[in-house]
């Protein structure tokens, strides 16, 4: 029971009242930010990095963590209410909970939303408290050829997972593998691909290339494709929360949306958008209610958004114990971990107990914030949506550029933010992946590090690196990801 | 559907256009790839012990651009179509349009050209001003003072955070 007594010693972290300050804080901004359109968790973690100057590291992990929380709860809301999901995980909840709220039903499709929410979130806490350090174990048996095998791996599920083209998957992967590369290489001393800018002798930091492309490329893209919004709210006034046949109705779906969420959340490319997406077909395989579905069946809330929230937990697991990012916004908290020196991977667990306890503690604590916050204060958190969205997309570039400015005070940065702002508008027009950029990004070096370090060990012979059993199963699961479409097909076509 | 807004009008007028073959897209992954290997070119591609040098990954991932920008446009030669993204707030059945793309990216390119010399509160409230404006906002006064607002605000917030921004105002020396 050593998880047992470290688990509490982490609540005895969390529930300091300066942490449970920033748990709050996160929690409302993570909500708010939900709400709003344009702005993502990916996007807010990297405007506040910056704060990691000035605030210790618990502090700011568990404050990310009630933003990373928040957003999806803040999500479902906008969904239910107006049919506009604020997050990608949100967008099957908005296909039943819009026509419920429509129906009248808005308030009971809330509350399985949120309470949905805080269990799956709590159950995938639990799984997180005692798989980690499990998992966190094992990788100090990873040798350099396995990590470098994981990190394929992530790049290839990640290409061919996001987006629409295997191709286009793969191009905004290598687009950030070439960005990663810019900058001294950190075991010759060399400077590469930089063309004489001392600017860019330091590489292109993360938070400029998430920033530019999720807040400038975001932007330009919405101002020349603006649409001004018909849709109205639908009032909730007076309505019963859930009835005793709405609670029958959603205890299972909770419960299968966690079991789907959780562990793809932890998979490399698994992301949100699956989970919710499985969890909704399957809901609507198995209801006794068929008819009510696409008018407003309240299994198909319950079950997409614990999905959701579970699988918001999951890619906490690859991250905490291989430091392998397998989202966007698992990406920047990488990133945050490196601010402050630390390398998230199986060493936190014995050189930063306290962090990652309290850390872990303060996702217990962070949802139940937000089960408090939200199913009595929905109505204030809609009001977030009179912020006219002239105003509120020159807010988001104001934030940004401050951002960018802030990390270096940088022109040759605000210049890059330019340019990858122009990419990320035509990224959006012909519908490429933008995660896998920042994949690319952050863990480019990581894998050309073991890759080198694997090949100095075995002495240059490339063959180190199908040398042990996991690099081989590895790579054999990523070649199966590069070619299921194609064998797919061919048995389709054979059939 | 979840986005049923938007898509019903542009359903009607989805006749049989010729597809759109954006070669410039191709190609520029191509020549980016390019870029990488000329990069590389001026690398060691081995090192003594490690067995690959700096410049291998660089030349990795440069044919590897240059591979699948060949794929991109072999797809675009095939017909491959490119559909916009929708998100919240756009369309992507919609047209672009290019005034508020520009106005947009004016905005964007205004610190580059102001942020040392003015600072942060008239940058944001130049940036602010275009992007609302951009937005179809015509009341530009009140999006002025909305900036400078804003931008000042956010300077005495994060500089008590112990960000480095730069002056309040550089060009007057405060």
């Amino acid at each position: 029971m050593e998880t047992f007594s470290l688990l509490l010693q982490g609540f005895g972290i969390a529930l300091q009242p300066i942490n449970l300050f920033w748990a709050f804080l996160g929690s409302l901004l993570g909500t708010a930010i939900g709400v709003l359109p344009g702005i993502g968790p990916a996007l807010t973690i990297a405007l506040l990095l910056p704060v990691t100057i000035s605030i210790a590291p618990t502090s700011a992990f568990i404050m990310f963590a009630g933003v990373l929380y928040g957003a999806m709860y803040g999500g479902s809301t906008t969904s239910i209410l107006i049919n506009t999901p604020g997050e990608a995980g949100s967008m099957m909840t908005a296909l039943e909970g819009n026509k419920m709220a429509r129906a009248g039903r808005g308030a009971a499709a809330l509350a399985t939303a949120a309470i949905g929410s805080f269990i799956a979130g709590t159950i995938s806490t639990v799984l997180l408290t005692f798989s980690a350090p499990a998992i966190a174990e094992l990788a100090f048996y990873f040798r350099p050829a396995d990590y470098f095998a994981l990190t394929v791996l992530a790049f290839t599920s990640v290409a061919v997972v996001m987006g629409t083209s295997r191709v286009r998957g793969f191009i905004s992967l290598f687009l950030g593998l070439a960005l990663g590369l810019v900058g001294i290489d950190q075991m010759t001393g060399q400077a590469r691909l930089t063309f004489g800018i001392p600017a860019l002798f330091d590489g292109i930091e993360l938070t400029v290339v998430l920033v530019s492309l999720f807040a400038v490329g975001e932007i330009l893209y919405v101002a020349s494709r603006y649409r001004k919004d018909g849709s109205e709210m639908t009032p909730i006034r007076g309505q019963v929360w859930m009835s005793r046949e709405d609670w029958k109705r959603s205890w299972k779906p909770w419960l299968r949306g966690t079991a789907l969420g959780f562990p793809i959340g932890a998979l490399p490319g698994g992301g949100s958008e699956i989970p919710t997406m499985l969890s909704y077909t399957l809901e609507r395989k198995l209801t006794k209610h068929p008819e009510e579905f696409g008018k407003g069946a309240i299994e198909g809330v319950a079950g997409p958004e614990a999905a959701n929230n579970a699988a918001a937990a999951g890619i906490l697991i690859p991250l905490l114990t291989l430091g392998l990012p397998t989202s966007a916004t698992a990406a920047v908290l990488l990133a945050a971990f490196q601010n402050y020196g630390l390398q998230p991977g199986p060493f936190l667990f014995t050189s930063n107990p306290d962090l990652v306890w309290g850390l872990i503690a303060s996702l217990y604590v962070g949802n139940t914030v937000l089960l408090v916050l939200n199913l009595p204060l929905v109505g204030i958190w809609v009001r977030l949506l009179s912020i006219p969205a002239p105003q509120l997309y020159a807010g988001i570039l104001v934030f940004a550029t401050i951002g960018i400015w802030g990390v270096a005070n940088s022109v040759v940065d605000l210049v890059v933010m330019v340019l990858v702002g122009i990419a990320g508008y035509v990224m959006r027009v012909y519908d490429f992946p933008i995660a896998p950029v920042l994949i690319g990004l952050i863990l480019g070096p990581m894998a050309e590090q073991q890759l080198r370090t694997a090949l100095a060990a075995g002495q240059g012979n490339p063959l180190v690196l199908v040398s042990t059993p996991l690099s081989v199963v590895f790579l054999v699961i990523a070649a199966l990801f590069l070619l299921a479409p194609v064998l797919i097909r061919r048995l389709r076509a054979n059939a | 559907m979840p986005n049923e807004r938007g898509h019903a009008a542009a359903v009607g007028d989805s006749a049989k256009a010729a597809v759109p073959r954006p070669w410039w897209l191709g190609g520029l992954v191509v020549a980016l790839g390019c870029l990488c290997l000329y990069g590389a070119f001026s690398l060691p591609q081995v090192a003594r012990y490690a067995g690959i040098g700096p410049g291998l990954f660089v030349t990795l991932v440069g044919s590897g651009l240059v591979l699948l920008g060949l794929l991109l446009l072999i797809q675009i030669a095939q017909g491959e179509t490119f559909t916009p993204q929708d998100t919240e707030d756009a369309s992507g059945s919609e047209k672009a349009n290019l005034t508020a793309l520009l106005t947009a990216l004016a905005a964007a390119t205004v610190p580059v050209l102001t942020m040392r010399a003015l600072g942060v509160p008239l940058t944001a409230l130049l940036s602010f001003t275009l992007v609302a404006r951009a937005f179809g906002s015509r009341r530009t006064m009140i999006d002025i003072a909305t900036g400078a607002i804003l931008g000042s605000l956010a300077w005495f917030l994060f500089t008590r955070l112990g960000l480095q921004l730069g002056g309040f105002m550089p060009f007057a020396g405060i």
